[in-house]
C-alpha cells in the first residue's frame, strides 16, 4: 500500500523549492522499496525527477535537471574530435610531457588496423575531426599509413615535434595528404631559451626548421606552445614571431602546462574540471589527451565499439556535472 | 522611449521569480516592454493596482471579484491561462466510501483550505448550498496559507491530510491539486472521487479601466503569441501552468461573485 502522507509530502516539499531545487524525502523503515517506487511513480507523472534512492532516503528534483550537454557549444560536444595516440615512444624527454613519453618509453603504438577502425567508426559515430598525437607518430615507420588511414575518412590533424623530417620520415611527409591533413608543431617560445630549457639543447632550431620543411612541403602548419600558467601577459612576441614563420593567428595555439605525467607543476586538471575530448590509447579510451596516462581518467578498455565508447564519455560528463550542480545546491555560500 | 508596463504578481512560490524574469525577457524592449513588482499577498497586490503602482494585476478569480468591487467595475480581464477557464474543485473522500455525490456529506465532516481560496474554500460552500447542504455539513478549516488564496496548494494538502487522519470524511481541493497528487491511480485505495464541480474560471490579468488600450494592447498581442512549440516558451509556460495564453472568458466568474455575495466575504485580505 502507497504510503499516502509520503506522496502529500512530496507535493507540499518540492513545490516549495524552486525549478531545479532538491529535497529528500524519509522512506518508511519497513515499506522503503514500495515508497522508492511510489517517489518513483510521482515524479514520473508529475515532470519531475528521480535523483537518487540511498538507503532510507529518496532525493527528487522540482522538473528535470537541464542535459548538460545541451549547455556545451557544438564543437565542444565530447565526440567532436577524435584523439589517438599512435605511439608513446619519443625522441625527446620533454620534462612537462603528460603522457611520460620519451626514448626509453615503450611504444604501445595503437597499430594501422585499429586506426583504420577507429576512423571509419569515427564517421558513423559523428566525428568530425581527428587528431593524431603521441609520443612522436613520426618514429612510427608506418606513419603514412596511419595518416592516410584518417584522410581517407575525415580532416585530420598530426601533431609532431617536427624534428624527424629528414630521409625516410620525410619521404613519408611527402606521402601524407596535403588537402585533408595539418600538422601541428610545438614551439614553446619565440627564442631558443625557454624551449630548449624545457624540450632538450638544439630542439629549438630542429623544430623551426621542421615548420619550414612543412610549410615548403605544402602542409598547413599550426604550432603549439606549452606554457606556465600565468604567462598570458608575455604572449605578444611569441605571436609576433609566429607571424614572422607565416602561423596564420588562428593556428597559434597557446595552451597551458598541466600537472599531469612528469611535470612537477601546472593546472591540476580532474575529469571534473575537463571537457573531455575522446582519447584512444593501445590501452583503452581516456576522458581527454592530457590524461591518456592516467587510470584515473580511463573511460573504458574497450575500443570498440566507439560509439559506445563516446556514449560513455558523454554519461560520465552528465553524472560529473550533475553530481557537481548537486553539491552546489547543498553547499550554499551564505 | 514608453515606459516599461508593470506587471504585479504574488509570490507564491520560488519559481515566481524564474517565470516573471522569462517573461520580462520575453517582452524585451519596444511598446510592450515589461517590468514586474511581486508581493506577498493578493490583498496587497490589489491595492497596488487601485492606487497605480502597477498597471497590471496576475490576479486569482478571487481577486479579480475584489478588484471589481472596489473600482465599481471600472476594471477589465486581458487574458488567462487556457487552464483558467476549465478550473474545478474536486471532493474527495476516503477509497471505498462508495459516494456519489454532494448529498453523502450529510451529517459528515468536509475539510477546506484557507478561507480565501476560492476552490478549496468558498465555491466549497456555495456548492454545499446549492445543494441545500449549508447547515448539514460539519466543516474543518484549515487556514495554512491566507493571503495568497490558495495558490501554495498547502491548505488543500492539509485538508487531505485531515481526511487520511480520519479528522475529516473528505476534502474539497482544486483540480490542480488532484493532478498533482496523481489522482486516484498514483495511490490506489487512499482517495476517491464523489463529485467534481462545473468548471469556472480562475486566473487572469487584470488592469484598470483608465490604463489605455494603446499601452496594453501591444503587450496583450505580445503576450497571445507565446508558442508552447516554442522551448523557451514552453520553459516559462510549463512553469506556469498552460500551454497557450487565451482571452478572458468572464461567465466563469459568475459562481464566484454569488459566494462571495452569499458568504458576505470582506472585501479584502
Amino acid at each position: 500500500m502507497v504510503n499516502t502522507l509520503l506522496v502529500l509530502d512530496l507535493v507540499e516539499r518540492v513545490g516549495s523549492v524552486a525549478q531545479g531545487g532538491t529535497v529528500t524525502v524519509a522512506l518508511a523503515p519497513d515499506e522503503s522499496r514500495v515508497d522508492a517506487e511510489a517517489v518513483r511513480d510521482w515524479c514520473d507523472r508529475t515532470g519531475n525527477e528521480l535523483v537518487g534512492v540511498s538507503g532510507r532516503e529518496a532525493t527528487v528534483r522540482r522538473g528535470r535537471a537541464r542535459d548538460p550537454l545541451a549547455e556545451l557549444s557544438a564543437d565542444l560536444m565530447p565526440g567532436t574530435r577524435l584523439w589517438m595516440y599512435t605511439n608513446f615512444d619519443c625522441n625527446l624527454a620533454c620534462d612537462y610531457c603528460c603522457a611520460r613519453s620519451s626514448p626509453r618509453a615503450p611504444r604501445r603504438a595503437l597499430g594501422v588496423d585499429r586506426v583504420r577502425r577507429l576512423a571509419a567508426e569515427a564517421v558513423d559515430a559523428g566525428v568530425s575531426e581527428l587528431l593524431l598525437t603521441g609520443g612522436e607518430p613520426f618514429l612510427l615507420p608506418d606513419i603514412d599509413d596511419v595518416a592516410a588511414s584518417c584522410t581517407a575518412a575525415l580532416p585530420t590533424t598530426l601533431l609532431t615535434n617536427g624534428m624527424l623530417f629528414h630521409g625516410r620520415r620525410l619521404e613519408r611527409l611527402r606521402r601524407m595528404d596535403r588537402e585533408r591533413l595539418a600538422l601541428q608543431i610545438s614551439l614553446d617560445s619565440p627564442t631558443p631559451g625557454v624551449h630548449d630549457l624545457h624540450r632538450g639543447q638544439g630542439s629549438w632550431a630542429r623544430a623551426v626548421a621542421g615548420v619550414r620543411t612543412a610549410q615548403a612541403e605544402g602542409f598547413r602548419v599550426r604550432v603549439a606552445a606549452t606554457l606556465p600558467p600565468g604567462l598570458s601577459g608575455e604572449l605578444e612576441q611569441f605571436h609576433e614571431y609566429l607571424d614572422s614563420l607565416g602561423i596564420a593567428r588562428p593556428d597559434q595555439v597557446i595552451r597551458a602546462l598541466a600537472h599531469r605525467g612528469v611535470a612537477d607543476h601546472g593546472l591540476e586538471l580532474t575529469a571534473e574540471s575537463l571537457i573531455p575530448e575522446v582519447t584512444v590509447t593501445a590501452d583503452g579510451v581516456y576522458w581527454h589527451p592530457v590524461s591518456a596516462d592516467h587510470d584515473d581518467q580511463l573511460v573504458t578498455r574497450d575500443l570498440f565499439p566507439l560509439r559506445d565508447a563516446i556514449a560513455a564519455v558523454r554519461a560520465r560528463f552528465r553524472e560529473h556535472r550533475r553530481s557537481a550542480d548537486a553539491a552546489a545546491q547543498w553547499f550554499p555560500c551564505a | 522611449m514608453s515606459k516599461p508596463l508593470i506587471v504585479g504578481a504574488v509570490a507564491y512560490s520560488p519559481n515566481i521569480v524564474t517565470i516573471w524574469e522569462g517573461m520580462r525577457d520575453y517582452f524585451g524592449t519596444g511598446p510592450a516592454e515589461t517590468d514586474f513588482v511581486l508581493f506577498s499577498n493578493y490583498g496587497r497586490q490589489v491595492d497596488a493596482l487601485l492606487d497605480g503602482t502597477i498597471d497590471i494585476a496576475w490576479n486569482t478569480n478571487l481577486a479579480w471579484v475584489r478588484t471589481v468591487a472596489q473600482s465599481d467595475g471600472a476594471c477589465r480581464a486581458l487574458a488567462m491561462r487556457d487552464t483558467d477557464t476549465v478550473f474545478q474543485t474536486m471532493f474527495v473522500s476516503r477509497a471505498g466510501t462508495g459516494w456519489n455525490g454532494l448529498a453523502d456529506l450529510h451529517g459528515r465532516r468536509l475539510a477546506l483550505g484557507s478561507r480565501d481560496s476560492a476552490q478549496a474554500a468558498i465555491l466549497p460552500v456555495h456548492f454545499l448550498a446549492g445543494a441545500g447542504l449549508t447547515d448539514a455539513v460539519q466543516l474543518l478549516r484549515t487556514d495554512s496559507d491566507v493571503g495568497k488564496h490558495g495558490d501554495t496548494g498547502r491548505s488543500e494538502l492539509d485538508a487531505l491530510r485531515a481526511v487520511v487522519d480520519e479528522r475529516a470524511d473528505a476534502a474539497a481541493i482544486g483540480i490542480n491539486t488532484w493532478e498533482a497528487i496523481g489522482r486516484e491511480e498514483l495511490m490506489p485505495g487512499a482517495f476517491e472521487l464523489f463529485w467534481e464541480s462545473p468548471t469556472y474560471a480562475h486566473c487572469n490579468f487584470t488592469a484598470l479601466a483608465g490604463v489605455p488600450a494603446e499601452r496594453t494592447d501591444p503587450w496583450l498581442e505580445r503576450l497571445l503569441a507565446m508558442d508552447w512549440e516554442d522551448p523557451e516558451h514552453r520553459r516559462i509556460l510549463e512553469l506556469e501552468g498552460l500551454r497557450r495564453w487565451v482571452l478572458p472568458q468572464l461567465d466563469g466568474y459568475a459562481a464566484l461573485f454569488d459566494a462571495v455575495r452569499e458568504q458576505a466575504i470582506s472585501p479584502r485580505w
